[in-house]
């Protein structure tokens, strides 16, 4: 476990140059507090690390080594027939584009709808929007389960089984109300001033949001699509239910395609297949990392 | 709040529809329908695995039918994870909108569908399609209710044996068992040896409820499981006494490795083909991993197996043990037509020999299983076991209790046999939990 | 309120996201609320039974007062790792100046693994024969007595279920906590350290006070989700051995899909809806008694 987490322990450990301590901080020396801190800090992010580098690993081990060896050591050879496997069995490639196309037209619906009902809450504001916010509230709350049967039942009255919507409807709609919330405590921190100033220009509520509202929520936008690709890539639950055919199967479902008979799964194609899967998610992940981290923490710390 | 409450009536209209649209004038027992055969798409929602022989198989005969019926596509939709499959034919039976062909069990809840008339009957159809008498007896039985009604067609045949590693036993001092009782005591003999006794897949349920049939079976017959699944027969019976005191000493014997309850199937192998664990229950589905030379070298000339060991008066002779023949076919009698009867007919017929060809047995008795030319001598020896088998066999009890007994049973198994509950609290809780439910799904 | 906002403009916002709300998530809940009063097994006619679903679940169903209290238990856990996870990483970040883009983007990255990894993953941390990580740390550390199938023994595997769900998603309330620790103007903390405030009376008494209404808003956030948590306990142990780690979501599915009880199991849904209502408004409560205190 030591190997993928060095270079890690070792950029946080680093002593920062004094030179750039604020002001406050000066005096205060490298002192048992500090060290702790780091010590800590070291430890935890080995523990946060440790999971997609044991995956990682663990997909490059023989099908001899993981039967027989120790899951944690360092394998004793590496392959890449595993993933050689992953590819001949799945349809990962299809899988991906399905998974894809979801996560997209989900995320669609949630950041327009999302900036549209918060809009229309925080901004415009209406007798009835603490109602309406409650609702919304209910949202966040109801454990998605039990829509399962309603909504195969109104699906198939309608036939939209086994299509894109019929996943992407649910996944939008469950995630709405943290996506309204993050808006919302986002437009709060818009000054009022900026509104009433474009509305004396004679700017009517659709220019002001075009113009105002839109541009500057880019963050945040980033943040929500961001947190809701993460558990929209990863849905099964919608998936599985809706689902048919094979040319609609997400990633999530195309893991399944690992399992033999009885229940017996092929892990180490299962784990090259997840690293194969994450990759995109994790790529888009890491280059706009920083623009969510700044849209979470200016919508957030407004909340 | 006007709206609201249009809306929750619309709601409830909704799922009122499809709860009571169970109608269809279509009668199950019509297996021969007149008519032309207009080929189209059909669908089988089916669990098995994606790259396995059956799905190869048949998407390899719905080409060839395809061939001379242009426009017929056969639309294979698995689910290989067994509880989302079952999740998923649940919705779909829900909003009655199950497809052509359906994988299912011999389970309650199928039972229910065949009683409405969802289920073509399959003995009538076989017969019909003129195959009926090739089939196994004992794969065709796996199949039916309690009624001896036939609604789902096999499409494996499977044996299981307890396999052992005769090195681990031999430096343990033990020899296989010649009767159930005898396990405990062997048990603790290996662990004495440092040794795991039996490796066991605690995380999918099943193998550790194989444990419970055997008892009863060698005691009272396959009857027992039939009564006790509506209440006729009791925990608190002889025979069923005698499973909980013998699931019991297993577990005070540490017979199963611990933590067992949360290891998944591949774990459980894996410490069996390692050489850690002596003994594994498992059937003929892996003999491409114990028989052939893929399994390591280190144990391949220790590995043997034996069949359910009898007990003293027990009722059932040695070759009857459980010989599944794996998850049914049902045909949706609701969409049954010339082209459904007309596919059938072509693909069970030339099922068995290719079935056969990749090394697996047939559930029919017309082909001869071709032996991989990787195998070792214990494959032959596996696949002869089938020539001889006995009229009765040992039903796997999650096919056979209703799904929330079921459910229980599964649970508290875990408990008795870890020693977190005695066998009395155990009996108590089963008996009083088959009288809850039982009557809901038996009546 | 806008100035030149018209009734009109106030509908053409609201109304789409209200419509796929109400399709995809109102109706379906109003259904289940509807099939509630009903027995129903998915293929039957369905049949009014009044409130005796209610009934049985309050009075009848000893795994139903299990599972609510596992769920409890199980909240409990979440809260304590992600909150409290949250709260001193992003703390320590906060006193730390380099790095600290990394360690946040480092933090984040369990929530991006699949659920079926992290449960295998997981269930081998946990295991004693192969003997496991965890196990294998308490034994190097002296702690051998402690050695135990975590997930097998009664007594550990509700906690042993909540560590992995609880530590998946810290990463994104130290996130929305770190910003708003950020927001905490210096001025007033340089006046109370001026003043021989010690490190721990600055953080009760300026820090902490300030992140309040944030504080709130993630708690409520770890409490509704750490209520409807499902999937890790249920892949790893299925809610065993026994129920001991069978919470309320995890019975309402197998009542659904392994009972074919649907009835039943949307009464079960019901319950957990009023119980995150009423999780929230005693979170409320409770937080603004105290800050009016």
């Amino acid at each position: 476990m030591t190997a993928p987490a060095a270079p890690v322990t070792r950029a946080i450990t680093a002593p920062a140059p004094s030179d750039s301590q604020p002001p406050l901080r000066r005096r205060r020396k490298p002192n048992l507090f500090s060290t702790l801190s780091r010590v800590l800090i070291a430890l935890i992010v080995i523990v946060q690390v440790y999971p997609l580098a044991w995956l990682f690993i663990t997909s490059l081990r023989t099908e001899h080594d993981f039967a027989t060896g120790d899951p944690f050591a360092l394998p004793k050879a590496i392959t890449f027939e595993n993933y050689a496997r992953a590819f001949e069995t799945g349809n990962l490639g299809m899988n991906i584009l399905n998974s894809f196309i979801v996560t997209m037209g989900a995320n669609l619906l949630i950041v327009l709808l999302g900036m549209m009902a918060a809009y229309a809450l925080q901004v415009l504001g209406f007798r009835f929007s603490k109602i309406v916010r409650s609702l919304f509230l209910i949202g966040i709350i109801v454990p998605v389960q039990i829509a399962l049967v309603p909504l195969f039942i109104d699906y198939s009255t309608i036939n939209l089984l086994d299509t894109y919507p019929s996943m992407i409807i649910p996944l939008a709609g469950f995630a709405l109300p943290m996506s309204i919330y993050l808006f919302s405590s986002f437009f709060e921190y818009i000054p009022r001033e900026t509104y009433e100033a474009a509305s004396l220009d004679g700017a009517g509520p659709y220019r002001i949001f075009g113009l105002i509202t839109l541009p500057l929520s880019v963050n945040t936008v980033v943040t929500v699509v961001l947190v809701n690709s993460i558990f929209i890539w990863n849905d099964f639950i919608f998936a599985n239910t809706f689902v048919l055919s094979e040319e609609l199967k997400t990633i999530p479902l195309g893991l399944q395609n690992y399992i033999g008979a009885m229940g017996k799964t092929d892990w180490t194609a299962t784990f090259a297949a997840v690293c194969v899967t994450i990759t995109p998610l994790l790529l888009v992940f890491l280059v706009l990392n920083k623009a969510m981290i700044q849209g979470l923490e200016s919508g957030a710390s407004k909340g | 709040m006007k709206k609201l409450f249009t809306a929750a009536v619309a709601a409830a209209a909704a799922i009122a529809l499809a709860g009571c649209g169970s109608g269809g004038t279509t009668d199950p027992s019509n297996v021969s329908p007149t008519g032309e055969v207009k080929p189209r798409e059909i669908s089988w929602l089916l669990s098995r695995p994606a790259d396995g022989a059956v799905i190869n198989i048949m998407k390899k005969l719905a080409d060839d039918y395809a061939k001379d019926h242009p426009g017929f596509a056969l639309n294979l939709i698995t689910t290989p994870d067994r509880p989302s499959y079952i999740q998923k034919l649940e919705t779909l039976a829900a909003a009655n909108k199950l497809p052509e062909l359906f994988d299912t069990d011999a389970t309650p809840f199928a039972q229910q569908l065949a009683k409405q008339g969802k289920m073509v009957d399959a003995e009538k159809l076989l017969k019909s399609l003129d195959v009926y008498d090739d089939y196994r007896p004992s794969a065709l039985d796996y199949q039916r209710f309690d009624d001896g009604s036939l609604h789902m067609i096999p499409f494996q045949f499977e044996l299981e044996f307890i396999w052992y590693n005769k090195a681990l036993l031999q430096k343990a001092g033990v020899s296989a068992p010649k009767s159930l009782d005898d396990i405990p005591a062997m048990c603790t003999a290996l662990r004495d040896a440092g040794i795991t006794p039996i490796a066991i897949d605690g995380q999918d349920q099943w193998p550790l409820e194989r444990y419970v049939a055997y008892q009863p079976f060698r005691e009272a017959g396959p009857e027992f499981i039939q009564k006790l699944k509506k209440g006729e027969a009791k925990f608190t019976d002889p025979a069923g006494q005698k499973t909980v005191e013998w699931l019991a000493a297993l577990g005070k014997a540490k017979c199963f490795q611990d933590g067992f309850s949360s290891q998944g199937y591949s774990d459980a192998q894996n410490q069996f083909t390692s050489g850690q664990a002596a003994m594994y229950n498992i059937g003929t589905w892996e003999l491409p991993s114990l028989a052939t030379d893929k399994l390591n070298p280190d144990v391949r000339d220790d590995i043997d197996f034996f069949t359910l060991p009898t007990t003293e008066g027990s009722v059932t002779k040695a070759n009857e043990f459980v010989s599944p023949s794996g998850i049914g076919m049902a045909v949706n009698a609701k969409t049954y037509d010339p082209l459904v009867s007309d596919f059938l007919k072509f693909a069970l017929a030339k099922y068995p020999a290719e079935y056969a060809a990749t090394g697996a047995l047939s559930p029919t008795t017309n082909v001869e299983t071709a032996v991989p030319a990787n195998a070792t001598p214990l494959y032959k020896k596996a696949l002869e076991m089938a020539n001889d088998l006995g009229d009765k066999q040992a039903m796997p009890w999650d096919t056979q209790l209703d799904p929330t007994t079921n459910g229980r049973l599964q649970q508290e198994l875990v408990l008795l046999v870890q020693g977190n509950i005695t066998p009395e609290q155990f009996t108590t809780t089963m008996d009083s939990t088959i009288a809850q439910n039982a009557p809901k799904f038996f009546k | 309120m806008l100035p030149n906002r018209s009734r009109l403009s106030v509908l053409v916002f609201l109304l789409p996201p209200l419509l796929l709300y109400g399709i995809a998530v109102l109706f379906p809940i109003m259904q289940s609320l509807f099939l509630s009063f009903f027995s129903w097994n998915g293929i039957s006619d369905m049949e009014f039974v009044g409130l005796e679903n209610y009934v049985r679940m309050l009075t009848a169903d000893d795994i139903f007062w299990r599972s609510f209290f596992n769920a409890l238990g199980y909240l409990a856990i979440c809260l304590v790792l992600q909150l409290g996870g949250a709260l001193l990483v992003a703390s320590l970040l906060t006193s730390m100046r380099r790095g600290r883009e990394l360690i946040k983007t480092l933090y984040l990255l369990p929530a991006v693994i699949s659920t079926v990894a992290i449960a295998f993953l997981f269930v081998r941390i946990y295991s004693i024969e192969p003997v496991g990580l965890l196990n294998q740390l308490l034994h190097w550390i002296g702690l051998g007595a402690l050695e135990r199938p975590w997930l097998s023994d009664i007594n550990t595997v509700l906690a042993a279920v909540s560590a992995p769900e609880g530590w998946r998603f810290t990463g994104l309330y130290m996130l929305i906590i770190y910003a708003a620790l950020l927001s905490v103007p210096q001025e007033l903390e340089e006046a109370a350290r001026l003043d021989g405030a010690s490190r721990w009376q600055l953080f009760t008494k300026i820090r902490f006070p300030h992140i309040m209404p944030v504080w709130i808003t993630t708690t409520i956030m770890a409490t509704t989700y750490g209520l409807r948590g499902f999937d890790i306990p249920y892949l790893m142990t299925n809610g065993g051995p026994g129920q001991s780690s069978e919470l309320l979501t995890t019975y309402m599915y197998k009542t659904a899909f392994t009972s074919t009880d649907f009835g039943y199991a949307s009464t079960i849904a019901v319950f957990i809806v009023i119980e995150c209502l009423v999780a929230v408004g005693l979170i409320l409560f409770m937080l603004k008694r105290k800050a009016d205190a």
